[in-house]
């Protein structure tokens, strides 16, 4: 087969204020049609940008500085702006990652799919590109293309959004369909449908994709090929078993062993130490070596070649040069197929070095304490006059003293808004809540004990970047919670408390005098929970906290969460989306949908025997990181739309589950 | 159902409407009577110094000035509804007469004025967010900053000394010669200073706001996505970018409507211009109460009118803004 797509030796760099930023540096690449090429890597390690640049879609101040970009034989490197436009479209178009704005909100969606159908067929009549814009919604999954087609996108949900967008890079039968990051902003439910979609609609019509996305799970279920991509370079490439069962580069090892799927059992979650370099002034030698356990000197000194492994297998790293010392890979698994390969063992070897750091206590929780107890607690948001939506309904249930309790479902499904009750930010319109006993609902209760409840509760955000005053240095954004309750800083001023508690959560003392902007993403987490954790909190809540976090950075963040929950000892309500998180952090898990707790048991009992339809659901929807059983597994789809009313059974001591209230349920097979 | 919907949804816009001008009728009507000041001296003018108390008296009496306040009112809403509205203190005539003269003028000048800024910022802003930092948006923007700076009465002088006092080609004042009151073409000669003064003023003002805001728009996901479709930078600009910058112009223009229309109160001082600005300043200055109403309740309606109508185009424009509000309406009808 013919290289549709062929990279070769290309550099991309942005003009910045701190001088020139070398997004993407000497990558090549090739992409054969109909294939799937997966580019995984942290955010700033410029996938994105590699896409953009191939499609010229970067902004004027990023150039091409050298190497070349040529389709099907054609050099499109020097292509004007005027020809880029014909072939954007037509030979590759693109879908982004968020649907929620991708969609232009004052144009009706239907007529965003016929711009798409007309710009490259100006002959098409008005009929015909109706036909065709129907025909591309029904080939996405779109149902009733014939009433939506009127539709604006703020009718749409996320899911449809992303079908609608990818109905539009389809509507010309575009060679190369560039996805950047399709399902990231998407529910878990959701995000594998559209994997599926994206799969079986590019096998329909033999187009190439290229998929990039920060997460190695999601890309196993539909990608032929994985790159994984740091500071700008490639620096593994092969066919996805290659990539996931024999993984030659460490950083890919450390990729993998990120992911919280693998550190199932463990005590902490991996993390790769330290963080990606700035590409300002990219390192001399190997950017990964600094934070790479594997290290060798040359590594500091000159940057590694591609070596060559297999046909279709190659990876840049020292290790692979014949008089570098043989190490045993960390990751990856038997070769499946009969194929055998050399230095491989499985995960096992890596789990002895943090084993038992925190011995986790196996005492009952349930005969613990009642610290918050929920009652039949109901929030309704008014839309308009009459409207109104139940974000929150009738749901019920205790928070043991010392536990950390996770709370899943999608987005919208309320589980922020049962948090929010449980601080009293948002006032219930029905149900009470019950902390340490004092109703904190009723408006006179909360005042009485005002104080004491203001803090003994903190809360974390999902978002440093605006939970944090902007123009507040660290030093006072973390003593502002003391000042408030005046309080008397345990360690003399309120800077030598904040210097503590910023080393405390891992965090240099150079960073006092710091504002948020100036830090990055993990950093920012990190002093949003310093500041949480200065007040000597009794409950501590955490929405979402690592959500907009790298997979790296994520488990630095919860593993520190774990860590400082053992010494605290406070107890800990934590909100997420990923079920993994969840499992490896939380005793127990109560799984929300449509605003009703559908399930609530112990984390292994859940996730080991679950009984409602929705949470086995939610579990399918687990990506795993293995190309073979990714393919293999089917999805399973909750068909219903509204959990009825139910009462909420125990079914075995301490897993309880909805279930409706008269026979004929599907619901339940205990 | 729905098109019930669309005619409560407009009866419900009407029934503010008429609530907000009973409002500000009643507010300006009570306003206008607390300011301290002899309400006699427009009507007598010199005279009223040597009144004796009855004479007084009987003047306030003539006037319709001798009852409290909300009788006042009561009675000149009953007259308003007929078409009076009372005779002017100072000019001694119906106050219509006397506005009927010089609204001409002012909506002569305010109207074209302000056609041209809508215009004219619309496709500066446009023009300078398609050049975006290149030389020709420099210049402009720079320009712009500069015109906004300069105070207008200071503006208007220096157009007059060297348009009519050194060139000769332009007339420096008036809004017609003596005796030509019905030749066009010297009204629009003597319109042509004027306008350039009030368009100047205000036209760099709104096309900065079309240019940032497009701007801001070009740099949105949906535009990268129209990109990627393979649109050409025309289609995105006029097609996609503009339609999500209109409701924000039109709303802020209608506020406009009535700042330029009242901002050509120093333009028609310095060119001796007969419009309503210098009008308003005295009747409020001489407590000209009946002509302060009027034109006040014309301000006033013009402003609620030009908000509603940007409201009215904004929701078709952009469809959420229209599904929150009939959504509304229904569900109250529901109730």
């Amino acid at each position: 087969m013919e290289n549709l797509l062929e990279v070769k030796h290309l550099s991309v760099s942005f003009d910045s204020p701190a001088g020139e930023v070398q997004a993407v540096r000497n990558v090549s690449f090739s992409l054969k049609r109909g294939e799937v090429l997966a580019i995984v890597g942290e955010s700033g390690c410029g996938k994105s940008v590699l896409c953009k640049s191939i499609m010229k879609l970067l902004p004027a101040s990023a150039r091409i500085k050298s190497g070349s970009i040529s389709i099907a034989g054609t050099d499109i490197t020097n292509y004007r702006e005027r020809d880029m436009q014909k072939l954007r479209g037509k030979v590759f178009s693109m879908i982004f990652q968020d649907p929620m704005t991708s969609l232009n909100p004052t144009i009706k969606v239907g007529q965003q799919i016929a711009e798409a159908v007309l710009v490259h067929d100006k002959k098409k009549t008005r009929e015909q590109v109706y036909q065709r814009v129907i025909e591309l919604m029904e080939l996405v999954g779109i149902e009733h293309p014939k009433e939506r087609y009127q539709l604006y996108p703020y009718n749409f949900s996320g899911g449809m959004r992303q079908r609608s967008v990818m109905a539009i890079a389809l509507a010309s039968n575009p060679d190369i369909l560039f996805a950047d990051e399709p399902t990231t902003a998407l529910d878990v439910t959701i995000q594998a449908q559209i994997l599926d979609l994206l799969r079986e609609v590019q096998q329909k019509l033999g187009t190439a994709a290229i998929l990039v996305s920060h997460d190695l799970g999601v890309v196993a279920r539909a990608a032929d090929r994985v790159a994984v991509m740091y500071a700008g370079k490639i620096v593994e490439i092969g066919t996805a078993e290659e990539v996931y069962y024999d993984p030659r580069h460490p950083y890919t090892w450390g990729l993998m062993r990120s992911l919280p799927a693998l550190s199932k059992g463990k005590n902490s979650l991996y993390t790769i130490p330290g963080m990606p370099p700035t590409l300002v002034d990219p390192p001399k030698g190997d950017a990964y070596a600094c934070r790479n356990e594997y290290a060798l000197g040359i590594d500091y000194e000159e940057m590694p070649p591609m070596f060559q492994i297999t046909d279709t297998h190659y990876a840049a790293t020292w290790l692979l040069d014949e008089r570098a010392p043989k190490i045993i890979a960390p990751v990856g698994r038997k070769s499946l197929g009969g194929r055998k390969t050399g230095s491989l063992t499985t995960e096992k070897a890596s789990g002895n070095e943090e084993q038992n750091a925190f011995p986790r206590q196996k005492e009952n929780i349930l005969s613990r304490e009642v610290l918050i107890d929920v009652r039949n607690l109901t929030h309704q948001f008014h839309l308009t006059k009459k409207a109104v939506i139940r974000a929150v309904d009738g749901v019920s249930f205790q928070i043991y003293k010392g536990e950390i309790f996770g709370l899943v479902g999608e987005s919208g499904s309320g589980k922020s808004t049962v948090a929010r009750c449980l601080m009293n930010i948002y006032q219930p319109s029905a149900g009470e809540v019950l902390y340490r006993g004092i109703p904190i609902c009723e408006k006179k209760a909360f005042r009485a004990n005002r104080n004491m409840l203001q803090m003994r509760r903190q809360m974390i955000f999902q978002d440093s970047a605006s939970s944090l005053n902007q123009r507040m240095k660290a030093a006072d954004i973390i003593a502002e919670p003391m000042k408030i309750h005046h309080m008397t800083p345990p360690r003399g001023s309120c800077r030598a408390e904040a210097k503590f508690q910023m080393k405390y959560v891992g965090l240099d003392e150079s960073f006092l005098d710091r504002y948020p902007p100036e830090l990055s993403g993990g950093q920012r987490q990190r002093l949003s929970i310093a500041r949480a954790l200065a007040m000597e909190p009794e409950f501590l809540v955490a929405d979402e906290p690592v959500a907009s976090l790298d997979v790296s950075i994520q488990a630095q963040v919860i593993n520190l969460f774990k860590h400082l929950q053992q010494e605290h000892g406070f107890t800990f309500l934590f909100i997420a989306h990923d079920l993994a998180m969840v499992e490896y952090l939380c005793d127990r898990v109560g799984v929300m949908y449509h605003g009703r707790l559908v399930e609530l048991a112990p984390a292994e009992e859940l996730f080991s025997n679950p009984l409602h339809s929705y949470t086995k659901t939610l579990l399918s929807a687990i990506p795993v990181p293995d190309p073979v059983r990714e393919r293999a597994r089917k999805l399973q789809v909750y068909e219903e739309d509204e959990v009825g009313a139910g009462e909420f059974v125990e079914v075995l001591p301490g897993h309880f589950v909805l279930r409706p209230y008269k026979g004929g349920s599907t619901d339940e097979k205990a | 159902m729905r098109k019930r919907n669309r005619a409560l949804y407009y009866g419900k816009k009407l029934l503010i409407f008429l609530f907000s001008v009973l409002v500000l009728s009643a507010v300006v009507f009570y306003v206008a009577r607390l300011a301290p000041g002899d309400p006699l001296v427009s009507y007598y003018g010199d005279r009223t110094e040597k009144m004796s108390p009855k004479e007084r008296e009987w003047a306030m009496e003539k006037l319709g000035l001798d009852e409290p306040i909300h009788v006042q009112y009561v009675k000149w809403m009953q007259n308003a509804f007929h078409g009076d509205f009372g005779i002017s203190f100072k000019y001694k005539r119906d106050v219509v007469e006397v506005i009927r003269g010089r609204i001409v003028n002012t909506l002569l000048l305010g109207g074209i004025g302000f056609l041209c800024i809508f215009v004219g910022s619309l496709l500066l802003g446009v023009f300078c967010a398609w050049h975006e930092d290149r030389w020709i948006d420099r210049i402009l923007c720079k320009l712009g900053t500069v015109s906004s700076c300069i105070p207008e009465f200071w503006l208007s002088l220096v157009l007059i000394l060297i348009f009519a006092v050194t060139l000769r080609v332009l007339p420096s004042s008036g809004a017609y010669s003596t005796g030509r009151a019905n030749d066009i073409g010297d009204r629009v000669r003597h319109l042509i200073l004027p306008l350039a003064i009030v368009t100047i003023e205000h036209l760099w003002y709104y096309a900065y706001m079309i240019r940032n805001k497009l701007l801001e728009e070009v740099r949105a996901d949906y535009v990268l996505l129209a990109k990627a479709k393979g649109l050409n930078k025309r289609r995105i600009l006029f097609w996609h970018c503009l339609r999500n910058v209109l409701p924000a112009y039109l709303s802020i223009m209608a506020i406009a409507v009535p700042h330029v229309l009242g901002g050509t109160f120093v333009v028609e001082t310095v060119f001796s211009y007969p419009g309503i600005g210098a009008l308003s300043y005295e009747s409020a200055r001489y407590h000209d109460y009946n002509l302060l109403m009027l034109l006040c309740m014309m301000s006033g309606i013009l402003v609620i009118f030009c908000n509603m109508l940007s409201q009215i185009i904004n929701e078709h424009i952009d469809p959420r803004i229209k599904a929150s509000e009939v959504a509304e309406t229904s569900e109250v009808t529901a109730a």
